[in-house]
């Protein structure tokens, strides 16, 4: 039995909220990539975070809606100890049946024929699913992804599972906001707050460019505020 | 194909010697790639990296240090760090990479870093060797393939080296049979307006004959216009084949002072070439140069044509010729203005009173010089000569100097030139000079007296020097003291440690916006090459050939006399093709070279030469 103070503490509640959570879902969920992915515990809260496993991930969309707007593409890298080798990456495009607006073509480079050559939505599902097992996901701006995973999950298997999120753009803007000064919401872009972290230039809207653009992000961040290792997975997580 | 990992694709391509790899190859290489950030302040490898690896760095700043604190080089964005590329695997088998691995690589800034396993870049290099050749050589075999690569360019962008005679010369050739007379072929050559003529008997060629043998030959010794021509004519002419290229035609027209060459198919005569024929293809060139140098009559002609000087040398970069070469063919042509201006003054003073010789010193005589350097000259005068003498030389001195001046030789700033008293004496006093600065020598003079020891004969007696010089030699060769004086004077002159972002980084750590190529570069070559000589008793004064002569003695082996001469002349490329460029927008030539005016691949070999010529400055340090 845990003691009565550990208990207590917020840390423990959420991680035994967390967990809670996952159990539950594994015991409904049907066998396959899904319930696999449920299997793997996560990583404890307090581990410091350069010990953590993490799977940056970036999506591609039609739109902003997940109930309207299809998933064009999917790209991840695994980041380990400030390290990533593009061994782990992946990049897929995503087979639908949804005609591609002329606008997003435009922004995302992905014309009907190349869309033709990807594969179907599960499979790729499937195979972020397998990676982030036992893994955090690093995104910049967690809503798209955390939405249109959810919406796919629930399209695929019926249900949804809940993972953990870290999300570079809220870690910028927590930063921002305790400075207590007016900023420009564009600041917070991926490329301009890599310009600001003088990492390389960076031209967006590729899928995996973009993780591996989220986790370079994410790396310099950590350099600075961590300079000591203290910090845990639980004070970056979204 | 990878199309998701173009930024990091193109990031590689654009570095040597990627830069080479097929599209699909660089694919690979790209999903072999590891990205690491490393703060600043630490070191690499990255913590949990053991294997040997190649580290490309692509944002931050490192800094490579020996093993003693000392340190070796800058890395910025772009840049190759090989010190762990060797590690373990054969740091026993190779010395160079054993003192690689004792290297301290220290992030000056946070960094982003790619990197991949020695072991992938082994297995591309298997295919691709320019790969394998980059990574498995050292700095000295990478410049050596890249001057072997330089001088074959230099020979195929030569018009005259890819061209056959064929292409240059007049045909059907102007004969004239042996029997007619002088006046025939005289007449002939008005008619049909050529300057030469081919005397034939029996259809076969047996002379050539020139307006220039009717003068010599027929009117000057008064001999009779009807006279037959085979009187007069050179027999034995040479004659080149028409698929000899056309530099050989040059060649062998410029050894036999001829300007007329027969050219011939199977042994059958089938045309003629003449030097002007060559040279309109050529531009301006040296000997064409030389010879209107000897005919101007005055010194505004010279000035004239000093002019063209520029233009020469923008020639002779442009056809690829070496740093040698051009250096050769600039030194030769202020040769001929000197002893032109020489040859006016003994016109105009008369006769010298005694036995001399007009000397050029520093670069004039290493036959380095390039467009309008400035003047080192002296006078060495025979023993015999009185005080009054003096006079005359002084008058000689004064009009060659000027002379020199109004054609664009600027005045020696150090004053080292026949103007000044102490630098035009009898051959004892120079003697004397050679004896005080070997036996007695103190850093601060023999800074100022080193351009003495480069010492040439331009006109004159030369065994006047020779003297000289045999005795000097004989003495340095027993000088340790001496030499290890001019060792000191030459380290002050060290080569930058290479390149920093758009900066040369200096010994001293300092930036600066541009890179002097003739004090970080050539000259701390041309005073190790002095040195090689003067302990060895060399009596050369050319860099390449002073090398060359001291390979394989004590103070050199061959191989690092290979490499020197490798490192100097790379930088001598890169002198001349900046001096071109500036020449071509019509500023003055200088030494400074700004880092943006070279590529990428340029900038590693110079870090390479730079290298070649510190290891070398540390080992003569060491032996001293």
């Amino acid at each position: 039995m845990p003691s009565t103070t550990l208990t207590n503490s917020p840390l423990f509640s959420w991680l035994l909220g967390y967990e809670a959570k996952r159990k539950q879902l594994l015991n409904k969920a049907p066998a396959g990539a899904l319930r696999d992915f449920l299997s793997v515990p996560m990583p404890s809260m307090a581990t410091p975070i350069d010990k953590v496993a993490i799977l940056a991930v970036d999506f591609e969309t039609t739109g902003l809606n997940a109930k309207q707007d299809k998933l064009l593409s999917v790209g991840f890298i695994t980041l380990r100890q400030q390290q990533m080798s593009l061994k782990t990456s992946y990049h897929q495009i995503i087979k639908t049946k949804a005609q591609l607006e002329e606008s997003n073509v435009i922004i995302h480079h992905i014309t009907d024929s190349q869309k033709e050559q990807g594969q179907a939505l599960a499979t790729v599902v499937e195979a972020l699913l397998k990676a982030l097992a036992g893994k955090v996901m690093l995104v910049h701006f967690a809503r798209i992804e955390k939405q249109f995973l959810t919406e796919a999950c629930h399209h695929i298997y019926g249900m949804a599972p809940i993972f953990p999120m870290i999300d570079t753009l809220a870690l910028a803007k927590r930063r921002l906001d305790k400075r207590d000064v007016a900023y420009d919401p564009s600041e917070l872009r991926l490329a301009n707050l890599r310009h600001k972290m003088q990492l390389p230039e960076h031209h967006g809207h590729n899928a995996l460019n973009d993780a591996i653009a989220t986790a370079e992000l994410f790396m310099a961040q950590m350099s600075k505020a961590n300079k000591d290792g203290k910090i845990t997975l639980k004070d970056v997580l979204l | 194909m990878d199309t998701e990992l173009s930024e990091i694709s193109t990031f590689i391509r654009s570095i040597p010697p990627f830069d080479s790899l097929p599209k699909q190859v660089l694919a690979h290489l790209v999903r072999e790639l590891t990205i690491n950030y490393v703060r600043k302040d630490d070191y690499l490898p990255p913590k949990g990296i053991n294997e040997p690896r190649l580290y490309i760095l692509r944002k931050g700043a490192i800094s490579c240090r020996s093993a003693d604190g000392e340190l070796v080089s800058r890395l910025s964005e772009g840049d190759l760090c090989d010190a762990f590329y060797h590690t373990e695997t054969n740091a026993l088998s190779n010395s160079q990479t054993a003192t690689a691995s004792q290297l301290q690589v220290h992030t000056d800034e946070d960094c982003l870093i790619y990197s991949v396993e020695a072991t992938v870049l082994q297995n591309i290099g298997e295919r691709f060797p320019s790969i394998s050749d980059y990574f498995s050589q050292n700095s000295a075999q990478r410049l050596k393939n890249k001057m072997t690569q330089v001088n074959e360019e230099a020979i195929l962008s030569s018009t005259l080296m890819n061209t056959a005679v064929s292409n240059f010369y007049q045909s059907p050739v102007a004969s004239i049979n042996a029997d007619q007379t002088i006046q025939q072929a005289a007449m002939q050559m008005n008619e049909e307006g050529y300057s030469c003529l081919v005397v034939v008997e029996d259809d076969n060629p047996v002379g050539i004959v020139t307006d220039k043998d009717i003068r010599r030959r027929c009117v000057a010794t008064g001999l009779v216009t009807s006279a037959a021509i085979s009187e007069i004519m050179t027999r034995d002419m040479c004659t080149i084949d028409a698929k000899s290229n056309a530099y050989d035609a040059l060649m062998m027209m410029t050894a036999k002072h001829i300007h007329h060459l027969p050219v011939t198919k199977n042994d059958e005569l089938v045309g003629m070439v003449t030097v002007t024929d060559l040279i309109n293809n050529e531009g301006h060139n040296a000997i064409n140069l030389s010879s209107i140098i000897h005919k101007a009559n005055n010194l505004t002609e010279l000035k004239e044509i000093s002019q063209l000087l520029p233009k020469l040398q923008i020639r002779l970069a442009k056809l690829g010729s070496s740093a040698d070469h051009v250096g050769k063919s600039i030194s030769a042509i202020t040769m001929a203005f000197t002893k032109r201006l020489i040859e006016m003054a003994e016109y105009k003073y008369g006769q010298a009173p005694v036995p001399y010789a007009w000397l050029a010193a520093g670069s004039q005589a290493r036959q380095e010089q390039l467009a309008h350097s400035d003047q080192d000259n002296a006078i060495i005068i025979c023993n015999s000569m009185k005080p009054y003498d003096d006079a005359w030389f002084e008058s000689l001195a004064t009009f060659v100097c000027d002379g020199l001046a109004e054609c664009g030789f600027i005045y020696c700033p150090g004053d080292i030139m026949a103007t000044n008293p102490k630098w035009r004496q009898p051959q004892k006093i120079w003697q004397n000079y050679f004896t005080d600065w070997v036996e007695t020598p103190s850093p601060k003079a023999l800074l100022n007296s080193c351009v003495f020891f480069d010492l040439e004969t331009i006109y004159g007696d030369a065994s006047l020097l020779n003297k000289v010089r045999k005795q000097l030699l004989i003495k340095t060769q027993n000088s340790t003291l001496f030499i290890a004086h001019l060792t000191k004077n030459a380290l002050n002159l060290r080569p930058p440690l290479g390149f920093f972002r758009d900066f040369v980084l200096k010994q001293n750590g300092k930036h600066r916006a541009t890179l002097d190529l003739k004090h970080n570069g050539i000259a701390p070559v041309v005073d190790l090459a002095r040195i090689y000589a003067l302990s060895e008793g060399i009596s050369a004064v050319n860099t390449i050939e002073r090398i060359q002569q001291a390979a394989g003695t004590p103070s050199l082996t061959r191989g690092s006399a290979e490499n020197l001469i490798d490192a100097y002349e790379f930088l001598g490329m890169l002198r001349v093709e900046h001096q071109a460029k500036e020449l071509m927008r019509g500023e003055s030539a200088d030494n400074y070279l700004s880092p943006k005016e070279i590529s990428k691949l340029e900038r590693e070999h110079l870090k390479d030469a730079f290298k070649v010529i510190k290891s070398l400055q540390d080992a003569r340090q060491s032996s001293y």
